[in-house]
């Protein structure tokens, strides 16, 4: 296809502003840079020596790996599974008969890896022929469904109740590692599937699967793709977190309130985008450590009003507030101050939530 | 009202003269059922390359379930419908978009979140020729100028007016480069300027070489774009002629405006022109 003269003269710059103005190309970059550095900022905390501390950043990032593995199905398809903590499960289990039968370690993982995306394709040819509720509903269903499996068939001991031989304490970082790794290149693959054109596919899908398949998008096939790929790092971290707890039963790793949790962290911080589960995350699970700890009686019912706040005002999360400070104005352009950018940005801020307010 | 003259080629000539070459869509003895009711009822049909076929009917005729199943959302209950010689009654919606059929929506269904380019941008990338995203975006750009939407490329697609969800309603389609385009009722909702803009935009899909497939009430509009008219009621065929030809039909006036009407104009005998006086009177 012959690039016409006027695809050329459209760049930026070239001609007066439009309204709405481009997306920023960079945006992206960015967003991947700025998580990068968090990470990289949250991976010296085992230098403090702080055992309580290791722990609870752990699990703070334990669960922005399950957000964002939530993301790919869940933000980007826009199909709200409320069972991923299926495959957490599948790869703790893989992962601890693995241990227990004398393998290594990261044999186990891989097992994992692969027995939770093998799941996610047989389960989702059938259950990703549903839509809306069916379909969460569906997913459930499977989670519960495989939990008492495990335990009536009594896999990996009496009730499912499996235990392996523990870490020891110099290895204990080492786990925290692992979560701030995987979720590093969960990162990426967000960032990359973000600009790539399977990423559009599942963005159409969730925008109008209708018009996305009049557009020659083979719906069906791409949804189990995002469903396996967001199975992929809810799996390994359920093997990290398998070796890290040393025990475990059904009641804990296919838990629904993980699967509620995932959803969300995603949507507090910005479901279908490459840094909002990441950020919830971080936010959220800390927030919500430091309202338990604090013995503060109320606690969950002040993080229960902060997301039903985030959730009116604004639907689209916390990154989406981000943005909106920092898009350029189709008036303004891009050369003026971040000063006046940033206070043109909240003007469009409070209209912005007042628009979602009640 | 110029607006109102139907295509010079088409009123002097038959389709076949005019150019139009071999059959690109055939509906044979197609019938859709809901329950009991037939929506479509044994319909059959030839859509020519690189004609504008017009359908037209009242209200529950049939035509966008007819438009469905061309487009793949509906399967028929039976009859076969082929598209360049391929059985295509059985193929899903996205199968059919790649080999070449592309539609939009009665009522427009836009990837709300996205803009008007990156919209356009999705039809590019996937449709018939599958192209990468740097190519796809320069199809899209050059979709847009060719609707007449380059300044609103960056609108919301969720926020637009309902003419311009229309109007990226056909973009959209444009850029997945089709050779058959289904486009349903994309006139309805729109004031008198805004239809003489479509329909001079449809002629101009249609000279581009792409054959359309035009649903529509407004009966001003079809005639101006349509080489030759489809009249559908109660799912079956009631007339297929020449605009000028389908719009004075008896039938096709006792189908849109009731018996006795029909039998006044019938009564009337003389009166020089029945046609052109309802006509104008439903446009």
């Amino acid at each position: 296809m012959a690039i016409s003269p006027e695809a050329n003269a459209t760049s930026p710059g070239s001609k007066p502003a439009l309204p709405g103005g481009p997306r920023s190309s960079r945006m992206w970059l960015w967003n991947t840079i700025i998580g990068l550095i968090l990470l990289a900022i949250i991976s010296i905390i085992p230098l403090f020596n702080d055992p309580a501390m290791l722990h609870t950043w752990t699990l703070i990032v334990m669960f922005c790996v399950l957000a964002q593995g939530w993301n790919f199905i869940g933000g980007f398809v826009g199909y709200a599974a409320f069972g991923n903590v299926v495959f957490f499960g599948l790869g703790s289990y893989a992962v601890g008969i693995m241990l227990n039968s004398g393998k290594p370690f990261w044999l186990g993982l891989l097992v994992a890896l692969v027995v939770a995306v093998v799941f996610a394709f047989l389960v989702g040819l059938p259950i990703l022929r549903l839509r809306g509720h069916y379909f969460a509903i569906a997913t459930l269903g499977v989670a519960e469904a495989v939990g008492e499996l495990i335990a009536a068939r009594d896999i990996g001991g009496s009730g499912g109740l499996l235990s392996v031989h523990p870490p020891t304490l110099a290895e204990l970082p080492l786990f925290f590692y692992g979560f701030v790794g995987l979720s590093a290149i969960t990162l990426v693959g967000t960032a990359v599937l973000s600009r790539s054109k399977f990423g559009y596919a599942l963005v159409a899908i969730r925008e109008n699967e209708q018009a996305a398949e009049a557009m020659g998008i083979a719906s069906y096939w791409y949804k189990v793709a995002a469903f396996m790929l967001s199975a992929a790092p809810t799996a390994i971290a359920g093997g990290l977190y398998a070796y890290w707890a040393t025990g475990f039963d059904p009641s804990t790793v296919f838990d629904v309130s993980y699967s509620v949790e995932m959803v969300l962290l995603a949507f507090l911080g910005g479901a279908g985008t490459i840094l909002g589960p990441l950020l919830g995350g971080i936010a959220f699970e800390y927030m919500s450590y430091q309202f338990s700890v604090s013995g503060f009686t109320l606690h969950n019912s002040l993080l229960g009003l902060s997301i039903i706040i985030v959730t009116i005002f604004l639907p689209q999360g916390f990154i989406r507030l981000v943005q909106e400070v920092m898009r350029p104005t189709s008036l303004a352009g891009a050369n003026d101050s971040y000063l006046l950018r940033i206070r043109e940005g909240l003007r469009r801020v409070q209209r912005f939530i007042a628009s979602n307010g009640v | 009202m110029s607006s109102d003259s139907s295509r010079p080629m088409a009123s002097d000539a038959s389709p076949a003269a005019s150019g139009a070459g071999s059959a690109l869509l055939e509906i044979i003895g197609v019938t859709k059922r809901f329950g009991g009711l037939p929506a479509v009822d044994n319909l059959t049909c030839t859509v020519r390359q690189g004609e504008t076929l017009g359908i037209i009917g009242p209200n529950g005729a049939g035509k966008s379930t007819l438009i469905g199943l061309i487009g793949g959302s509906l399967a028929p209950t039976s009859g076969s419908i082929t598209f360049d010689g391929q059985d295509i009654s059985r193929l899903a919606p996205h199968n059919r978009a790649r080999i070449g059929i592309a539609r939009t929506f009665q009522v427009a269904q836009p990837f709300a979140g996205l803009n008007v380019r990156e919209n356009v941008i999705i039809g590019a990338l996937f449709g018939r020729r599958n192209l990468s995203r740097a190519e796809a975006a320069s199809v899209a750009d050059e979709v847009l100028a060719r609707v007449g939407m380059e300044n609103k490329a960056y609108l919301i697609g969720g926020q637009l007016t309902v003419a311009d969800r229309k109007r990226l309603e056909v973009a959209r389609a444009l850029a997945t480069s089709p050779r058959l385009l289904l486009l349903d009722e994309v006139m309805s909702g729109l004031n008198a300027s805004e239809v003489m803009q479509a329909v001079e935009l449809i002629r101009r899909i249609n000279n581009s070489g792409v054959t359309v497939l035009v649903v529509e009430h407004i009966l001003r509009a079809i005639k101006g774009v349509s080489d030759r008219v489809l009249v559908i009621h109660h799912g079956a065929k009631i007339a297929e002629d020449l605009p000028d030809n389908v719009l004075s039909d008896p039938h096709v006036i006792e189908a849109y405006l009731g018996q006795r009407y029909a039998q006044q104009q019938k009564q009337a005998g003389a009166n020089p022109t029945p046609a052109e006086d309802w006509k104008g009177g439903l446009a």
